[in-house]
């Protein structure tokens, strides 16, 4: 007779049976531990939920109520898209345009504080050019007012350098100062970012480059340039992603029309009430920065990478 | 393209104000191959790095093939360099990599892929064209790095210490194919190293450099055997320092000291091809005789070998080193190391003996703290009571110190 038959089958099997025996306190140990996680990371989730996740859920889905009818439709994107589809295509365009200017323009300073041999012209930069970084969009939107106006800062500058005479001045006061803006805030980010990954390479790697004979500009553009490229996708996608919401600037620079989607955001709410066409276009701009992120997790996939 | 000569005229090189470099004057013939050696800090590196113009030039005169470049930024001073980290560029594969400074000099892509494929067969890459540089190992990681530098056909090879990633295998086949490749194509190389056995090696004419001065320039046997000064001597292993009294006469050298018994008469060396001692500078007086580990042998009789210099001492301890027995020996205040092909027990009395040839002898320097030595105080400090050994060495009779001045000249 086996020497544990005796006992009775609900009672725990002791020694012989060490699998069950293992198992069985580790398993309930590990839901403890489980429940003890969730409920530590608990008030994070829940601020996620009910501040971050619910309103976009709720604003997404009720771009799709049509009120007046009653039920589900497409009516207020097709309300958007009758009244709005320049101011889209102007948003598109005015964001990508930026975009690029502040690609460039944080390579060029990224660039130079990395293979500037001036070391004093290198410390200026450095130094100067993250000051846009502490200035408030709204900030920046009133300043630039100022300083692009037909008689703003930078025409009479011109004007008293004798560039331009004082009849030929036009106001940059349209897309262009929007854009002008939005670089002027945007690259000292994306050149921090930059920057910073440019500063971590291996130095050899570029005194290499110099030394088989390449110029500091081709140092730059590759050698340098293609082994920042995550970062500075990451840098300009953010930004993008910035840019596509604000709201002071293009309403303080440009506010006739064309114009951008959250001034006409702003417009359906505060002048009319009227969420769901805000919330359509809400779901607009949200699909044109979904189409970025997309495009850039692809990028990171392709890599066989994480994206950074 | 064949080497190019260098000549390199009182340079001086800074890091902001602090001088690195103090006149180096260094003339490297077409073809020549020159090992840098020094320790951490000693500014090899520094002097490389200015010659490719990654390092401006406080003052001096640099010159290659009789054309100055002291001014020249680097990449129009057409030399090639290997990096100590390889500077593989991640973003590109080997090929890529290697053909790199073929396109910037605008070859037309057929001819840049025949070059390639030349280098690539040359340093024994073959089939590993396609593959990214940041998944090779470590040693093809450096092959790549040799065939993008010499893909340009460079009149000059810098080499920054390239074979100290290696494990110590591939290092010394490497060593032997970098030495032959630059012979097979004539290339001027100038090589930076800590590691005296590589230079030694490699080169042709070794540069001892020390805290930003050349120490000594020659052949490998030149500066092995005949070192100029204390320093070079410690740097190339002879890291035993004894103090002693030296009298000159007759072509030979007299040396006395507290544990050697009387006055040993050894054979003096003039040049390289004669056995003797090598004494530099100084025409007698308190010296220090500086030998190497292996150069010395221990004699446990009472018969001691002619033009040999012993000093009486005895075994602290040993460690097995493979082919020999590494003893400590205590000589008065002095600890030795000495090697042996068998194992002598500890407090042993043995005499340390130096063939003349092994022996150099040196002023003393009173800058000596910075000499690469193990044993900190190569001077005695007076002799506070009787010392057994050297009462042993003395036939039993406790040396009154201080001793050295019995035993002068006059």
């Amino acid at each position: 007779m086996r020497p544990f038959s005796r006992r009775p089958r609900h009672h725990p099997v002791p020694a012989g049976t060490a699998a069950t025996k293992t198992i069985r306190p580790a398993a309930s140990r590990d839901t403890h531990a489980h429940l003890r996680s969730l409920l530590l990371i608990a008030p994070a989730l829940v601020t996620v939920g009910l501040l971050f996740l619910y309103p976009l859920g709720y604003s997404l889905v009720w771009a799709f109520r049509d009120e007046t009818a009653g039920g589900w439709s497409f009516a207020n994107f097709i309300k958007a898209y009758d009244f709005y589809s320049l101011d889209m295509l102007f948003t598109v365009v005015i964001v990508t345009l930026a975009t690029l200017f502040i690609g460039v323009l944080s390579i060029a300073i990224g660039g130079y504080l990395t293979l500037g041999e001036n070391r004093v012209a290198v410390a200026a930069l450095r130094w100067l050019y993250r000051w846009p970084l502490f200035i408030p969009f709204v900030v920046a939107g009133q300043l630039m007012r100022t300083f692009l106006a037909k008689n703003g800062m930078m025409n009479n500058m011109l004007v008293g350098s004798g560039v331009l005479d004082p009849l030929s001045t036009t106001s940059f006061l349209d897309w262009r100062g929007i854009v002008i803006t939005f670089v002027w805030k945007q690259t000292p980010f994306a050149a921090l970012l930059v920057a910073g990954a440019m500063a971590s390479l291996d130095r050899s790697t570029m005194e290499a480059a110099r030394n088989l004979g390449a110029g500091r500009v081709r140092v730059l553009l590759e050698i340098v340039v293609p082994q920042v490229a995550t970062t500075l996708m990451v840098a300009l996608i953010l930004s993008y992603v910035v840019m596509m919401s604000v709201l002071s600037v293009p309403l303080m620079i440009n506010a006739q029309t064309p114009t951008m989607l959250t001034v006409d955001m702003a417009w359906r709410i505060n002048s009319y009430g009227d969420y769901p066409v805000a919330n359509a276009l809400g779901f607009i701009s949200y699909a044109m920065t979904a189409v970025i992120a997309w495009i850039y997790l692809r990028q990171g996939i392709r890599e066989g990478g994480k994206p950074a | 393209m064949n080497g190019l000569p260098i000549r390199i005229e009182n340079l001086d090189v800074s890091y902001g104000d602090v001088p690195v470099l103090h006149g180096i004057d260094l003339t490297v013939a077409p073809g020549e191959f020159i090992a840098l050696l020094g320790a951490s800090g000693c500014g090899k590196t520094t002097l490389l790095r200015a010659l490719a113009g990654f390092i401006p030039v406080a003052d001096g005169h640099i010159e290659v093939g009789g054309e100055p470049v002291g001014t020249l930024p680097p990449e129009r001073r057409n030399m090639a360099m290997m990096f100590q980290s390889y500077a593989l560029w991640p973003h590109m594969n080997a090929a890529q990599n290697i053909g790199y400074g073929l396109r910037l000099r605008r070859w037309p892509k057929a001819r840049i892929a025949e070059r390639v494929r030349e280098m690539v067969a040359l340093v024994g890459l073959e089939g590993l064209e396609r593959r990214n540089v940041t998944r090779l190992s470590g040693g093809q990681r450096q092959r790549v790095a040799l065939a993008r530098a010499l893909a340009i056909d460079p009149p000059i090879l810098l080499l920054d210490e390239p074979l100290s990633n290696l494990d110590a295998r591939i290092r010394q086949n490497m060593r032997h194919e970098v030495r032959s490749l630059q012979q097979r194509l004539g290339l001027t190389a100038i090589l930076v190293t800590h590691d005296r056995e590589e230079a030694m090696s490699m080169a042709d004419r070794m540069v001892i450099l020390d805290t930003g001065r050349i120490a000594q320039v020659g052949t490998p046997e030149e500066v092995y055997q005949r070192p100029d000064t204390a320093f070079v001597a410690a740097f190339m292993g002879a890291e035993n320092a004894y103090p002693v009294n030296v009298r000159r006469a007759n072509g030979a050298v007299f040396v006395s000291g507290p544990h050697v018994a009387g006055e040993t008469r050894l054979p003096f060396a003039a040049s390289l091809d004669e056995r003797g001692v090598h004494c530099p500078a100084g025409n007698g007086g308190p010296m220090v005789a500086r030998f190497r580990s292996e150069a010395a042998a221990l004699v446990e009789s009472a018969r001691l070998p002619e033009d040999h210099l012993a000093l009486a001492g005895r075994v602290t301890r040993q460690s097995y080193l493979g082919n020999v027995y590494r003893h400590s020996v205590r000589v008065g205040e002095h600890e030795f190391l000495v090697d042996h092909p068998r194992r002598i027990a500890a407090d042993r009395t043995v005499a340390v003996c130096i063939p003349a040839g092994a022996l150099n002898l040196f002023e003393p320097d009173p800058a000596s703290d910075r000499l690469p030595s193990p044993h900190p105080h190569p001077y005695p400090s007076p002799v506070t009571g009787p010392d057994p050994v050297a009462a042993d060495a003395a036939g039993g009779r406790a040396p009154s110190p201080p001793t050295l001045a019995k035993e002068t000249r006059q």
